[in-house]
């Protein structure tokens, strides 16, 4: 390793004169250390997307896949799909599923991190143990969650029994009318981290005169938190919702392994509507129509926020 | 006062956490439990510890490919986590140092791979593979694994070389250090709590990842763990404590981890999500 003062003993004349210009010199170092990323994007992101967006306009199905560029152009699989009442049944899955966890993650991860947020012993210990359903597989939560609500043996059902709320085997993932409710509880509860450690991360860089301020003038609880706290986080909080609810809107571990999307459809997202339509019926088409569907609403619901979240901090 | 405050405060942060782990708690618990307790209408919150074993855990390891599922993760995570590191870092230093218009628009393009359901890009993916031989093999996944790493920890990575200032390498180049050899002999050291973290949270995520390894790896042989959980769940009827057993046997390496590397990983990522 050469050290700083290595280098500085070297005489001048062993240092190689430039062969470019010092600007252009940077701009192509910084091209080459850029390039691996780039390619990887450009070959695994970038590149599929484009394909997924000429998948959607090939009308017709081939399951030689050398020949799906073969197949004739047009809106075909647009129409199918917006033709096909399923999809709009999943639109609405899908709004209650991802705004409902959202909410409900955030309400979690709000009052944890203001919870963290005050002074006590053992915070450091809370904290980790609050954040640690974030490092919980997908797959794994979900399937501790379907025992959990298990009809015959769930241990929910168990308690709701030992508490009188319930005498009945309620088969909560199995079914209609609670699956929806029943699939939410594992994506808050793998949701809700994230959302309280971003928001500590804001709280704590509140500074503590504005509280005292707050505390000579006699504010509330409530006041302090609305004219104090609340402008101090509200950028990170409309981030953090932002974040989370794009990743409710794109993952499909938790549904596929509680529920498959059942029964009959009633957790179905559009994000699995995807999956199963590509790989279960082989409708590559339609599948990918769908799927530009949900990356301009992800665009667009993206820009909305970070749009918001620009404003409050100024 | 303080002191009756800071009592609740350690009272409530107490019951929400117990709330809050009981599904892991319960996880651990279906796994040592008498078989006659697991199929109870009323099972007992806490088993009685003269009855718990470790049983579930043998009959895991020894009835199915455990062992196997959880080579295929680690060889699958590790090689993920490698390859998008070096070029998350590399990246993560451009965009730290420099912003050309053409690394606002790597950035951009960097942040869409963010958007993209995987359920959507397995779409593509598959398709590409299937026509490269990369079905079924282990390079395959990687590379699917690396299409979400990279633009993750290069975000990351920006951040940790964010916190190092210019000045740092200034000063060894104008010692005679080339940016490149300054990068590799001054910055990268200073940076190895973040290359720490980054590799950690790589291969958290790719530990974790389903839809990729279920639709890419068609073979028994090289199935990962989270893939290998679903065999547990026969037509009729669910084998749930062998489920639960393997379900805590892939999970609490990485909960392990998380604990370990818990500060790093938090500065990194509330820094990552905050900058983005």
């Amino acid at each position: 390793v050469t050290t700083a003062t290595d280098a500085a003993a070297l005489p001048v004349a062993r240092r190689r004169r430039p062969l470019l210009r010092e600007a252009s010199r940077e701009r192509l170092l910084a091209l080459l250390l850029m390039a691996p990323a780039l390619l990887a994007v450009l070959v695994l992101v970038l590149y599929p997307l484009a394909r997924v967006v000429e998948i959607s306009l090939r009308i017709g199905r081939s399951m030689n896949f050398a020949r799906i560029s073969l197949l004739p152009l047009g809106l075909g699989n647009y129409r199918l799909v917006f033709a096909d009442p399923g999809f709009w049944q999943d639109c609405g899955t899908t709004a209650l599923y991802v705004g409902g966890s959202t909410l409900l993650a955030f309400a979690i991860g709000l009052a944890t991190a203001l919870l963290l947020d005050m002074r006590f012993p053992a915070r450091r210990l809370f904290r980790t143990l609050l954040l640690l359903p974030w490092a919980v597989p997908g797959v794994v939560a979900s399937i501790v969650f379907r025992w959990m609500f298990d009809g015959s043996f769930g241990v929910v059902n168990a308690i709701l029994r030992d508490l009188h709320a319930t005498r009945a085997d309620i088969p909560w993932l199995a079914e209609g009318s609670t699956a929806l409710a029943a699939v939410m509880v594992p994506t808050v509860w793998k949701a809700y981290p994230l959302i309280t450690l971003t928001l500590l991360a804001a709280l704590q860089t509140i500074p503590g005169e504005l509280y005292e301020a707050a505390d000579v003038d006699g504010a509330s609880a409530l006041a302090r938190f609305r004219h104090v706290t609340w402008p101090g986080i509200v950028a990170a909080a409309i981030l953090s919702v932002l974040v989370s609810a794009l990743w409710i809107f794109r993952d499909i571990d938790i549904v596929f392994a509680a529920t498959g999307g059942g029964p009959a459809r009633a957790t179905e997202t559009l994000a699995l509507y995807v999956y199963t339509q590509a790989f279960q019926y082989f409708h590559m088409g339609q599948a990918a129509a769908v799927g530009v569907v949900m990356v301009g609403t992800a665009l667009l619901g993206a820009a909305f926020a970070v749009a918001v979240a620009g404003k409050q901090r100024l | 006062m303080r002191r009756r405050r800071a009592t609740l405060c350690v009272i409530a942060a107490a019951l929400v956490s117990a709330v809050m782990l009981f599904p892991i708690y319960w996880m651990l618990m279906t796994a040592v439990m008498p078989t006659s307790a697991i199929l109870s209408r009323d099972p007992p919150l806490l088993p009685h510890p003269s009855e718990m074993s470790l049983a579930a855990f043998g009959a895991v390891i020894a009835r199915r490919p455990f062992l196997l599922w959880t080579a295929n993760s680690l060889i699958i995570g590790i090689a993920a986590a490698l390859v998008s590191l070096v070029a998350a870092a590399l990246a993560g230093y451009a965009l730290s140092r420099w912003s050309f218009r053409f690394t606002r628009f790597s950035g951009a393009a960097l942040l869409l791979g963010k958007l993209a359901p995987p359920s959507l890009v397995i779409i593509p993916l598959f398709i590409m593979f299937n026509l490269s031989g990369l079905i079924d093999t282990y390079q395959g996944l990687v590379l699917a694994n690396v299409s979400t790493g990279v633009p993750l920890a290069t975000w990351l990575m920006k951040g940790f070389f964010d916190r190092i200032p210019r000045e740092v390498e200034q000063a060894a180049m104008i010692d005679g250090c080339t940016r490149l050899s300054a990068l590799w002999h001054v910055i990268l050291p200073l940076t190895r709590p973040g290359l720490a973290s980054s590799g950690v949270y790589l291969m958290l995520v790719a530990w974790s990842e389903f839809v990729f390894a279920r639709t890419l790896m068609t073979g028994e042989g090289h199935r990962v763990l989270t893939v290998g959980l679903q065999s547990f769940s026969g037509e009729y009827q669910v084998d749930w404590q062998g489920l639960m057993a393997a379900g805590a046997l892939t999970t609490v390496p990485i909960v392990i981890l998380f604990v370990l590397l818990e500060p790093f990983l938090i500065s990194g990522l509330t820094k990552g999500a905050l900058a983005n």
